[in-house]
Parts: C-alpha cells; sequence; structure tokens
C-alpha cells in the first residue's frame, strides 16, 4: 500500500492553545515553565510546571460540555480532538464512520481529580460526578459518545511512550485496512498525584529544567493534548498532506521499572527497528526529538543511544524545556512539532543549554534555523523500558 | 534505647517497609552490605529507606548522596539514626 | 487470525479439562478472587515488589515463556491493574500531606507494568504494549497480536489480559452500580433477575503465532463495537459472520458474557436470536466473576474446548448435545456499551 499521511493536527499546551500559537512560541524561543498555580497543592507557588493557564470552567464552557464530571484530561483532549478534525477537514460523518479510528493515550486519566478521587475510594462516602472518570478509557468514552464514533476506539498505556504507541497502532490500522483514517495521539493533565509521584522518586527539578545539560536536576512536568489525523496518500490527494509517518517501533529496554540502562538497548533498538521499518540509514535522520526529560538517567542514556546508532550525531533538541514533560500526550505534542519542522522546513532552538554533558560532550540546536529537513525522528521512552520512535518525512 | 535494641527494630522495620519475603530480620547481619552483593537492594529502595528514617525516627535526608553515606549497612544506619533522631 | 500454542490461566476456579470441575469456589460477598499459586517459579526479591495484577500476570506468562522459543513481543490487556497502589500512592499524598513519599506504590500503580515486568524478567528486547480500554481492553490486544503478526507471519507473540479485584476497585465499582445489591451463590447468579453482577479478577496468558503445526486453537476473527443501540449491535453482528464467512449453523456453542446483570438481557438476546437454536450455549461468569478483560478467560475456555473436545458441564446452560465443537462464537457486552466478537475453532 501507499504512504500514510498527515492531514490535520491539533495540539494545546503550556506554550500555546493551538499549532500556530505552539509554533510561534516554539520559534520566539518561549519557556512555558512557570510555577503551580490551578489546583491546591503544597507545591503552588513554587513547583516549575509547564501549566496550561486556563481553567476547567472556561473549557467547559468553550468546548459546551454539558455532562458532569468531565475532568480537565478529557477537557484538554477535546480541545485538541476539535483542532485536528477541523484541520483536516473531516466532516461529523467521517469522523463517525465505521471505517474512522480514534486511538489516544494517558497515564493519569481523571486521576488529575487526585482528592476527589481520595474520597471517592473511601467506603462511606458518596460517589463524586467524577467517579467514573478516572480509568484511562474515560476519555475515548466520553468522545466516542460525543461523536458517536463507530469505528475502533482504544487507549494505550505505556507511560511516558504512550502517544508514540497510540500513533502506531492508528497507522497499523490503516495499514491492515481496519480503517481508512485515524485521530491518534494522546492526553495528559497536571496532577496532584503525578507532581508527588515523580517528586518521591526525586526526579523532579526545583528549577526550569535544562535538557542535555551537564548540570540538569531533572524533570518538570506538564500538561497538553495533541492528535493528529492519519490517511492514505491515495485517499489525501485533495487536501493539504503536512507530512508522513515513514516508519515506527516499539522496544523494550528490560533493566528497571523506572531507570534505563547503561547499555541503552531500549532505546538503541526503538530507534533502529524505526529506521529499519522507513528504510532509511542513519545517516539520512536530519533533526531528532529527543525524549531529553532532563533527568540524569534519560538524558545521559539517550545521548549514550544516539552516539551507538549515528556515525554522526545529528541535529537535536528536547522540547519537553519549553513545554515540560507532558507524560501520555508528549509524543503526540513532539509528533505534532516534528511535523511542523518538515512542513515549515524549520528548527527550534533549545532553551536552558549551557553545557554538554562530560562523557558524551552532545549540544542540542540551539537556535531558531531555517534548514533543509527530509527525514526527522522523535524518541519517546516511559518507565517499565516502554521505548518508541516514530519517523515522519518530508511530502 | 540501647544500640543493641535499636538494630533489631530497625531490622524489622526494614523487612516490613520494603516486604523483604524469606528474609528474617535476625539474619541481616550488622556489616551485611544493603545495596549490591548483600541484600540485593536498589536505587528505589533506597528511597524507600530514607522515607523510612523520616517516618520513624524524624530524620530529614534531603541529599541523596548524603542518603548513600548513610545506608551502607545497619552498623552505619543506626550510627546515624542514634546521632540524628528527632523522636 | 492466528493460532493459539499454549494458554496459562489463573483465577477463580482450579479445574483441568480432563476431569470435572470440583472443590468450585463460591463468591463470597459479591467477590470471587483469584487462587493465587505459591509463585515458586519468581525470585522472592522480585515478588515482594509485585502487586498483585503483576503477580497474576507474571506467574501465568511464566510457564509459558519457559516452554517455547522466545516471544517477539508482549501484548497485554488490562484496565486496572496498579489500582491498588494508585490508590495506596493517593492515600499517602493526603495523609502524609505531600512530604516525604514512598515511590513504590507510584511506580507500581502504572498498568503497564505487567507486560514490561514480564519483559523485564524474561529479557524480552521486543514489542511490548499495554492496552487499557475498559471492556474492550484484551479484545484490542488481540487486534494488536493479529495485526502485528499479519505484518510479521513469522513471529511469537505473548498476548495476555489480567484484572486486579482490589478493595478500592471493588468500592468504585460498587458506587457506579455495577454489582448486585445481594449476596448471591454460584447456582443463583443467572435466576437473580436483579441488576447488577458479582467481581472477579485473573489473568489469562496466550502464545500465539501463525503457525498451524502444534497448534491448540485457532482464533478465527474478532470485532468489537461501542454502542448502546441494539440494533447497530446486530447489524455489526451479521457483519461479523458475514466477514469471517461463518453461517450461524456452524456455531457449535455460544459462549456467552452473560454475568447476571438483568440491564444487559437485550444485548445477549440479539446474539441468540441471530444463531442457531441448535448452537449449545455456555456462560463462565459465574464461576470467574465479571471484570474489563474477563473475556481473557472465556478464549482460554474456548481455546481448551476446541482442543480437547471437553466441556465442562458446569459451563453448560442449554445443552444441544454436540459431537464436536468445531466453532465457538464468544461474545461480551461490558456496561450496555462495550461489545465484543470472537470465533475461535479447531486447528482445521
Amino acid at each position: 500500500m501507499g504512504k500514510i499521511v498527515v492531514t490535520g493536527m491539533g495540539v494545546i499546551s503550556a506554550i500555546g492553545n493551538n499549532v500556530t500559537e505552539n509554533r510561534h512560541a516554539l520559534i520566539e524561543g518561549k519557556s512555558g515553565i512557570s510555577t503551580l498555580e490551578m489546583f491546591p497543592s503544597k507545591f503552588v507557588g513554587s513547583l516549575p510546571v509547564g501549566e496550561i493557564k486556563i481553567s476547567d470552567n472556561t473549557f467547559i464552557k468553550n468546548l459546551q460540555v454539558k455532562e458532569q464530571g468531565i475532568s480537565r484530561t478529557t477537557l484538554l483532549a477535546l480541545h485538541a480532538f476539535n483542532e485536528a478534525v477541523a484541520d483536516s477537514n473531516l466532516s461529523g460523518k467521517q469522523i463517525s464512520s465505521f471505517d474512522t479510528a480514534f486511538i489516544t493515550a494517558s497515564t493519569v486519566g481523571g486521576m488529575c481529580h487526585t482528592d476527589m478521587m481520595y474520597n471517592d475510594a473511601k467506603i462511606d462516602t458518596a460517589g463524586s460526578p467524577f467517579i467514573s472518570s478516572y480509568e484511562y478509557a474515560a476519555t475515548s468514552l466520553y468522545l466516542q459518545k460525543r461523536f458517536s464514533l463507530q469505528g475502533h476506539v482504544n487507549t494505550i498505556n505505556t507511560a511516558c511512550s504512550s502517544s508514540a504507541n497510540a500513533i502506531m497502532y492508528g497507522a497499523k490500522l490503516i495499514k491492515s485496512g481496519r480503517a481508512n483514517r485515524v485521530i491518534v495521539g494522546g492526553v495528559d493533565s497536571l496532577a496532584k498525584f503525578t507532581i508527588n509521584g515523580f517528586n518521591a522518586l526525586h526526579i523532579l527539578s526545583a528549577k526550569p529544567c535544562t535538557p542535555f545539560d551537564e548540570e540538569r536536576t531533572g524533570l518538570n512536568l506538564g500538561e497538553a493534548a495533541a492528535f493528529i489525523v492519519l490517511e492514505k496518500e491515495e485517499d489525501a490527494t485533495h487536501k493539504k498532506n503536512y507530512a508522513t509517518l515513514s516508519g515506527y517501533s516499539n522496544a523494550n529496554d528490560s533493566y528497571h521499572a523506572s531507570t534505563l540502562s547503561n547499555e541503552a538497548n531500549g532505546p538503541y533498538f526503538a530507534m533502529k527497528a524505526a529506521l529499519e521499518a522507513a528504510n532509511l540509514l542513519p545517516s539520512q535522520i536530519n533533526y531528532v526529538n529527543a525524549h531529553g526529560t532532563s533527568t540524569e538517567n534519560n538524558d545521559l542514556i539517550e545521548s549514550i543511544a544516539m552516539l551507538k546508532l549515528f556515525e554522526n550525531a545529528p541535529l537535536f533538541s528536547s522540547t519537553k524545556a519549553n513545554t515540560g514533560h507532558t507524560l501520555g500526550a508528549a509524543a503526540a505534542v513532539e509528533a505534532v512539532y516534528c511535523i511542523l519542522n518538515l512542513y515549515h522546513q524549520e528548527l527550534y532552538g533549545a532553551l536552558r543549554f549551557y553545557n554538554p554533558i562530560a562523557t558524551t560532550k552532545l549540544a542540542p540546536i540551539q537556535a531558531y534555523t531555517k534548514i533543509p529537513l527530509s527525514h526527522v525522528m522523535s524518541n519517546s521512552f516511559g518507565f517499565g523500558g516502554n521505548c518508541s520512535s516514530l519517523i515522519f518525512s518530508k511530502i | 534505647m540501647e544500640t543493641i535494641e535499636l538494630k533489631a527494630q530497625l531490622k524489622k522495620q526494614i523487612v516490613e517497609f520494603l516486604n523483604l519475603l524469606e528474609v528474617k530480620p535476625e539474619d541481616i547481619k550488622d556489616d551485611e552490605p544493603l545495596f549490591g552483593e548483600g541484600l540485593g537492594l536498589d536505587s528505589i529502595d533506597s528511597i524507600e529507606l530514607i522515607v523510612l528514617l523520616n517516618r520513624e525516627y524524624g530524620i530529614v535526608i534531603e541529599d541523596p548522596k548524603e542518603g548513600r553515606k548513610v545506608l551502607v549497612d545497619i552498623n552505619t544506619m543506626v550510627d546515624y539514626i542514634e546521632k540524628n533522631r528527632t523522636k | 487470525m492466528f493460532y493459539i500454542h499454549s494458554s496459562s490461566c489463573i483465577w477463580a476456579q482450579q479445574f483441568l479439562f480432563d476431569d470435572v470441575a470440583t472443590n468450585l469456589q463460591e463468591p463470597v460477598e459479591k467477590k470471587m478472587y483469584a487462587v493465587e499459586p505459591s509463585y515458586s517459579n519468581i525470585p522472592p526479591a522480585i515478588l515482594r515488589r509485585m502487586g498483585k495484577a503483576v503477580r497474576l500476570t507474571v506467574g501465568a506468562a511464566i510457564p509459558l515463556v519457559e516452554n517455547n522459543e522466545k516471544p517477539n513481543g508482549i501484548i497485554i490487556g488490562t484496565t486496572n491493574a496498579g489500582k491498588d497502589d494508585c490508590v495506596k500512592f493517593l492515600n499517602q499524598i493526603l495523609e502524609y500531606n505531600e512530604g516525604m513519599l514512598t515511590p513504590m506504590n507510584f511506580v507500581q500503580s502504572t498498568p503497564n507494568a505487567p507486560a514490561a515486568q514480564i519483559g523485564l524478567l524474561t529479557k524480552n528486547y521486543g514489542y511490548n504494549i499495554t492496552h487499557s480500554q475498559l471492556g474492550l481492553s484484551f479484545e484490542y490486544a488481540i487486534l494488536d497480536a493479529d495485526m502485528m503478526l499479519e505484518e510479521n507471519p513469522t513471529h511469537n507473540y505473548i498476548l495476555g489480559a489480567v484484572d486486579e479485584l482490589s478493595e478500592y476497585n471493588f468500592i468504585f465499582q460498587e458506587k457506579l452500580g455495577t454489582y448486585k445489591n445481594e449476596n448471591t451463590t454460584l447456582a443463583q447468579l443467572y435466576n437473580s433477575n436483579t441488576k447488577g453482577c458479582i467481581a472477579g479478577e485473573g489473568a489469562a496468558i496466550f502464545y500465539v503465532n501463525k503457525n498451524k503445526i502444534g497448534a491448540t486453537a485457532k482464533l478465527v476473527g474478532i470485532d468489537t463495537l461501542h454502542t448502546e443501540d441494539e440494533n447497530i449491535l446486530q447489524e455489526k453482528f451479521i457483519l461479523f459472520l458475514n466477514t469471517n464467512k461463518i453461517n450461524s449453523n456452524d456455531i457449535d456453542l455460544f459462549l456467552s458474557g452473560e454475568n447476571g446483570d438483568n440491564r444487559l438481557d437485550k444485548f445477549y438476546n440479539i446474539i441468540t436470536d441471530n444463531i442457531s437454536n441448535n448452537s449449545t450455549t455456555a456462560r463462565y461468569k459465574h464461576l470467574s466473576g465479571d471484570f474489563p478483560t474477563a473475556t481473557s478467560i472465556a478464549l482460554w475456555l474456548a481455546s481448551n474446548i476446541v482442543h480437547t473436545q471437553v466441556l465442562p458441564s458446569i459451563l453448560i446452560n442449554k445443552d444441544c448435545k454436540k459431537s464436536v465443537y468445531k466453532n465457538i462464537l464468544i461474545y461480551n457486552n461490558y456496561n450496555g456499551l462495550q461489545h465484543s466478537f470472537m470465533l475461535v475453532s479447531v486447528v482445521g
């Protein structure tokens, strides 16, 4: 079969409420890292996060959500979903058709309403309106109902690489003839749950994060939603084609629940297999949007993997310095950025990079650059050793 | 509390806190390394032990590097607890 | 389409297909817990950190991994793996006021832990994924395995599902009205004519590939649907039969996902109305309880029935005295919204 092309995109993150705003923020080198303020927590006013400064009530009003107990996670997803299907010019009939699939990803689900969930877990309380929203699948079920989706509707959870696998799954549905178009991506909102989880692991930075810097001190969490529309090239000749999805892969590091192996097996195998799937040589990759969380472990191991795979490391950077680490949404957000790289033939400068890691000496691209790009790769690695890489190519 | 009692109590707390199946508290030797060879604990366990010291003895260790010096074996932990406990 | 070569299941019962079920476990207070083995094949240093869902999955998967060629990947469906650790961590956050917390509950709370742990214990660097679509989590894992095998016909995969029953997820589901108000027994479940089901848990793991030789069962087809409309269900069911080129007369056994909840009867009736009166019908949720990935138990039962040609009498609802079980239809409904069909056949 022919190529799979991207025909629509939607994103909301700490650096913008739509694709255009995100692109301009990237060009201008805007950081979306601020201190936490949108929900009550000990960390309000002190912890740096990539927070979207729009209240749930504003989303509920703007998105015309009538139902009770719709989580922030679902609101963010609906916002980005609307932009993606409008951008791809999908009709209501196409969206709900048997041959349209919707594959999303989340690691937080409705657990962003952490205090509510705590109360709902007690035996002697009445259930809150959020009681059915905590499932990872809750977002997909709301969108299924709202848009009467009749095709495949699925949710993937491979921790921080979740939405890369949602994109892969959608591509496989098209390749195997089980769908003609797919809306794929992921979402996560900031939560007391994840903030305290990453804090307990001592990998949250008290300062805005500095991916790939020698003195990096950990990650900043963020929130976002992003979806892209994939179609067969032959079905999309009449509309805008942003890029092709030319390769993807999923590999396991098989080392530890929350850290990557010194050998960088998972990251290396994921990148290598994505190249093989795309039928490309390492030297043909012009840019890597790295996982680059800014933790001591990730950035070192990812650098080692890149040095192992590429004879000369390609240009690279981590946009998590702009958005924070948006967990289940991260790969989808970064897929949108890679597609923008290709469509506009431009790269965005890395923020807050000072000195390379002494042992690997890799420095990310630091200034906005207009440059011919044919193939770009996006990496996402998650807890449990779940590593995935995607490759997008110029039309 | 006598050092010997504190050692016995700490061993029991470690076994319970880390859910060390098939390890009896009295089988842990005072100078047996907690990490690597000995008990075979890892980085997540070291964080768990820092929390144990906080909850049981009111000790706050902010810097994981300091934690590594304390969490060598039962002797080093007990020594640190005796000097720094607030409860 | 693919073949099942071996399978393993940890659930509320312990019975073999060469003897008739004895010592059946009854539900207690609307709960049916899995009968867990001693896990002698999991190193204690690793077992100590496993939440229940991880234990069930790894316990079921290890024999399959040990007795077969190294799989090319691990594909798991689960809805509530890690939910217990999730709530434990939540409790820590609130009780210690976001202070110093132990990270282990957080690390174990992620639903990809079962698949990841199989990968870790068996040094598997291959494809590793977790699907979490509530009552279709296992179905989307199956579809994934199906697509992976279409693309890579020489590959082998570990495919399975797990859900755990903990105090906390029982509370959530109880508040959602999932369970019966009254206690029930194994024999009474389907006659209650009341709303709600009983809670269960379990893990079923399969070793699958495209190789017919040595296989025990064939998964001919699978399809899924989200709808509350019976007419759409009927349309899709007929389409499923046509797509898989099976005449409704050729369904020897209908393995139904009925769970004693009278609100779902109308959906199951659509299926029985559209298959032959001569099909034997069987049920299993009185033995397993219900949970989002209970269809993994159904697939495990069906693959054993076609392999051994033994239909344990405890499963039978309507016996049409079939001399052979060649084609088994599995239909399941979760929450009146999520539907799945599977067709399992003898290895021809």
